[in-house]
This record gives C-alpha cells, sequence and structure tokens, in this order.
C-alpha cells in the first residue's frame, strides 16, 4: 500500500511495459505530464500514443533488455525526445520540450525470467540549458557570439586529419578588417565593438550552415569550409568582400561607418600536414591581399 | 603478476569458467547480430588473477594511449559483481558514428556537434551488457547496472581503476579482443570480478560443472 503510494508520488515518470510493449502501469508524473491517465493508456500499445518511440533506437533498447536484462541508459543528448513533454520551469526557455534522461530495465519474476520492462524518466532539462551555457563558453566567443579560436584551431586540427584519411578537399579563409584601427581611433571603441558584431553577423548569413566560422582575435576571422575546392571558396570570399563593401555600418543615427575587408584564401593539397601549414598559406594570401591595396580576396594558389 | 593468488581457483574451476565464457560469447555475439544488428567477433577470453593495485599497470600495458582511446567503464552488482570496461585503444570519431543506426534520431544535434562520447557510452552499455548477462544467465543469477561513463584521453587526464577499491583485494580479469564485421574498428574487453564474489563465483561454478556430470 506504502509502496503504491511511493509509485506516485516520486518526481520521476514510472512505466511499466509488457513484451508487446504494452502499458501495464503509467504513474502519477507520467500523468501529469503527458495528459493521458493511466485508464486509458494501459493495456494499449505504447507506440498508439507514442508514434515517435517506434524508431530503432528505442526498439534496440527494449530488446537488448529484454534478452540481456542489462539496463539502457537514454539520455537526453543522444535523444531528444523521448516523451515529448512540455517544459516545466518557466526560467529554461531554451528548449520546446522537455530534456529527459530514461533508463529502461528488466523487471523479473520469481524464476528470473523477465516478463516487463521499466521506463524511469527524469526530467533534466536545467542540467541541459548549464550544459548548452558551459558549451558555449567553451566554445563561443563572447562579443560576436561566433565560435571562438580555440574552438576553430580543434575543428581545424579534425578537418586535416579527415583530410590526410579520405582526400576530401576544405578550404580555409582568413579575413581582417581594414583600417580597423582608423575605426576604433575616430568613432571610438564601442563603435569598433558595433563593427565586429554586425561583421560577423553579416558573414555568417553568407555561410553555409556546415562551416566554421570563428574570431580569430582582435579584427581577426576565419572560416573553415568543408568538402569546398579553391574556386568555391573564392567565390564566396568575393560574395563577403562585396556585401561589407556595400554595406553602410549605422552605429548611431548620425555616425554611419563604411568598413572593407581584406582576405587569404588557402586549400589543403598534398604539402599541408598541419593546421599552421594551412593557416600560414591563408596568411601569406592576406598578407598579399592587404600589399596589393586591400578589399579584395586573394588565393595562394594564384602565387603558388 | 602475483601468480602466488592463482590458487584461489581451482584448475577444474578456471576450465569451466573458460567454458562459460565461450559459451557466454558465443550467445551475446549471435543475440547482438539477430537483435540489435552489431555484427561483432571476439576472441577467446584470456583468464587471470589480479591484485586490484596492479590492474591500471595491467591495462597501461595493453594500451597504448594516444589522443584517441576512449574507455567505457560500467560497474555491475549482484551476487557477481565487478566491472566491464570496454577499450578503443584508437577510434576517431567518423568510425564512431556508424557503429549504431542513428538514422531516425532527431538528435544529432542541439549540441551542434556529434555526441561520440554518448554513442560509445551507449555501445558499451549494450557489448558489456550482453556478455555479463548472458554469463549470469548460465551462472544462474541476475545483476543489476550502473550508468556506464567513460575516458577520453583529450579531456581527462588519468584514469585510476584501482582507486576506489582496496589495494589488497584481488579481481578476476576476463580479457577478449574484439572487432565489428566489416569495419576497422578493435578494441579490448575487459570483465573484471571482484574478490567479494569469489566465494559465491567458486560455488557457482561447481554447481555448474555439477549439472554437466
Amino acid at each position: 500500500m506504502i509502496y503504491e503510494q511511493i509509485f506516485h508520488m516520486v518526481n520521476v515518470g514510472i512505466v511499466i511495459l509488457d513484451v508487446d510493449l504494452k502499458v501495464v502501469k503509467w504513474n502519477k508524473w507520467m500523468e501529469i505530464h503527458s495528459n493521458i491517465s493511466c485508464d486509458i493508456i494501459a493495456g494499449k500499445s505504447i507506440f498508439d500514443f507514442y508514434p515517435n518511440l517506434d524508431t530503432k533506437w528505442f526498439n534496440r533498447s527494449c530488446k537488448s533488455v529484454f534478452s540481456f536484462g542489462n539496463t539502457a541508459f537514454l539520455t537526453h543528448k543522444l535523444y531528444k525526445t523521448i516523451f515529448p513533454f512540455k517544459p516545466v520551469s518557466s526560467f529554461v526557455t531554451i528548449f520546446d520540450n522537455m530534456c529527459q534522461d530514461c533508463i529502461v530495465g528488466p523487471l523479473r519474476n520469481e524464476d528470473k525470467t523477465i516478463e516487463y520492462l521499466y521506463l524511469m524518466v527524469s526530467d533534466v532539462t536545467k542540467m541541459a540549458s548549464y550544459e548548452k551555457k558551459l558549451l558555449d563558453m567553451g566554445s563561443k566567443d563572447g562579443l560576436t557570439n561566433i565560435y571562438n579560436r580555440k574552438y576553430f584551431e580543434t575543428k581545424l586540427e579534425e578537418e586535416i586529419e579527415r583530410s590526410n584519411r579520405y582526400k576530401n578537399k576544405f578550404s580555409l579563409i582568413i579575413f581582417d578588417i581594414d583600417f580597423f584601427k582608423k575605426v576604433n581611433d575616430k568613432y571610438g571603441h564601442l563603435a569598433g565593438d558595433y563593427i565586429l558584431k554586425t561583421f560577423a553577423k553579416i558573414v555568417s548569413k553568407l555561410l553555409r550552415s556546415s562551416d566554421i566560422f570563428a574570431r580569430y582575435g582582435g579584427e581577426e576571422f576565419c572560416c573553415i569550409l568543408p568538402e569546398t575546392p579553391n574556386e568555391l571558396a573564392v567565390i564566396i570570399a568575393e560574395r563577403i568582400r562585396k556585401e561589407i563593401e556595400k554595406t553602410l555600418f549605422e552605429y548611431k543615427k548620425d555616425t554611419k561607418i563604411r568598413i572593407t575587408v581584406s582576405q587569404g584564401v588557402s586549400t589543403i593539397n598534398k604539402n599541408i600536414t598541419t593546421k599552421t601549414d594551412i593557416i600560414n598559406l591563408a596568411d601569406k594570401a592576406l598578407y598579399k591581399a592587404k600589399s596589393r591595396g586591400r578589399n579584395q580576396v586573394v588565393t595562394a594558389q594564384t602565387y603558388l | 603478476m602475483n601468480t602466488d593468488k592463482n590458487e584461489i581457483f581451482t584448475q577444474d574451476q578456471k576450465d569451466v569458467l573458460q567454458e562459460i565464457m565461450n559459451i557466454a560469447f558465443g550467445n551475446a555475439t549471435a543475440e547482438l547480430s539477430e537483435i540489435i544488428d552489431i555484427y561483432v567477433v571476439l576472441s577467446v577470453p584470456d583468464i587471470k588473477t589480479i591484485n586490484s593495485e596492479n590492474l591500471d599497470l595491467y591495462v597501461n600495458n595493453l594500451i597504448d594511449l594516444k589522443k584517441n582511446t576512449k574507455i567505457i567503464e560500467q560497474k555491475f552488482f549482484g551476487e557477481y559483481n565487478g566491472a566491464g570496461l570496454l577499450i578503443f585503444p584508437d577510434i576517431n570519431n567518423d568510425e564512431i558514428v556508424t557503429l549504431l543506426d542513428y538514422s531516425d534520431t532527431d538528435s544529432i544535434d542541439y549540441l551542434e556537434q556529434v555526441p561520440v562520447n554518448e554513442i560509445l557510452i551507449e555501445i558499451g552499455n549494450i557489448l558489456i551488457g550482453a556478455c555479463i548477462g548472458k554469463i549470469t544467465d548460465l551462472l544462474d543469477t541476475y545483476v543489476t547496472y550502473s550508468p556506464p561513463d567513460i575516458f577520453s584521453s583529450d579531456t581527462s587526464n588519468k584514469f585510476c581503476f584501482s582507486c576506489n577499491t582496496d589495494k589488497d583485494k584481488t579481481g578476476l580479469v576476463m580479457k577478449t579482443t574484439f572487432t565489428f564485421n566489416g569495419k576497422n574498428i578493435e578494441g579490448l574487453l575487459l570483465l573484471l570480478a571482484s574478490n567479494d564474489s569469489f566465494d559465491w563465483l567458486k560455488k557457482a561454478l561447481d554447481k555448474f560443472m555439477e549439472s554437466y556430470l
């Protein structure tokens, strides 16, 4: 009798399923968050109510529990939606659904055979939001909210490793805003910050979601373009150059600033084995772009 | 390593354990391929007793720690208790995502990067659970499991399997190598039985032996 009360009072969802994955028990927590009462769902397949669970991973987990008697740990990091419930807290607003960790384990008879399995569902939305915050802090630049140098360098190493193994091409662009020091001197550092933030926003929009755009330091930015040959990288760089050239940066109503950007492009080839190699190559091209009068794209390929 | 403790198990008991492991691993790999679409090949296990103090040294000697080394650890509790260690000496992210079918998940991913550690934890959970599950079936018992944890040499500094156990205790190590069919991925699976369960294990092995006499 007391056990029955605990079953309904604990702050986790408990579901008991039979071998056909029909619901046997559905505790109060599940009733509250699903708006489905135990009377309605009992005896019916869990998939009738949650077709999103009829997947390879969920079936795989249940089958392994029935055959091996092990416990499956389904984490929110791998499985974004288990039971699509609304988040409970009014203060965590970055997720549309409650983040859940779910444990699936066996329930045994007296003779040790497994006749049922249990699902234990915990709300980990708050923890997931902290995780996301921590990850962002470690990988994003505080001012521009694009990736930081550390993340960029890790990704660049991975990309070089991948390219060594599978021989796929990727390109790198290094950007340097022309005469940025003059902006700071003339309009102040807050205006400079505004330029950096807006520049990052404009460039991000012109890139693809697979590109990794980062602030390298000061007014220098860089971008990894996976699966991109040199010619295509130059086209993308030129598109960015034109967009920046024609943009009027409106810091304040009466402070409108124009800037231009110089870019160096390099593409992986058989002589490049480290991240320093490919950065140096793009850097040299960037230097050429500066010395040839700025506001232009130079690719390492043209002078090699 | 500590050969003087070898008499904990009689030769007969060791032979039975070897046989049980062979049957259990055979059953585990068969069911993994039938039910979960994981095609794994496990080698004939090697069994030895090791003092817990020497366990880290033993693991260190087995593998050459690289940037891509990953170790998944899962503890299990019951009459039979200990830990499973699944060791990938050198695996890269592109290989990891091919291990299990994630085609119908919606989740790779809000973290904007593939959660490789989570995938390995799931693999570890399945492989360790399958092997331990089949061994415990044969020994007529069952265990419960802790959530698996992962050691990744690019983020953790060191591992210490002996840190949380008494230094003078002996463990039983069952070592096997595994490969995934059609994939260039191999590793080591260590199943450690702690000496709390030795008395029970010896009885269970004798009982298993009797049933075949």
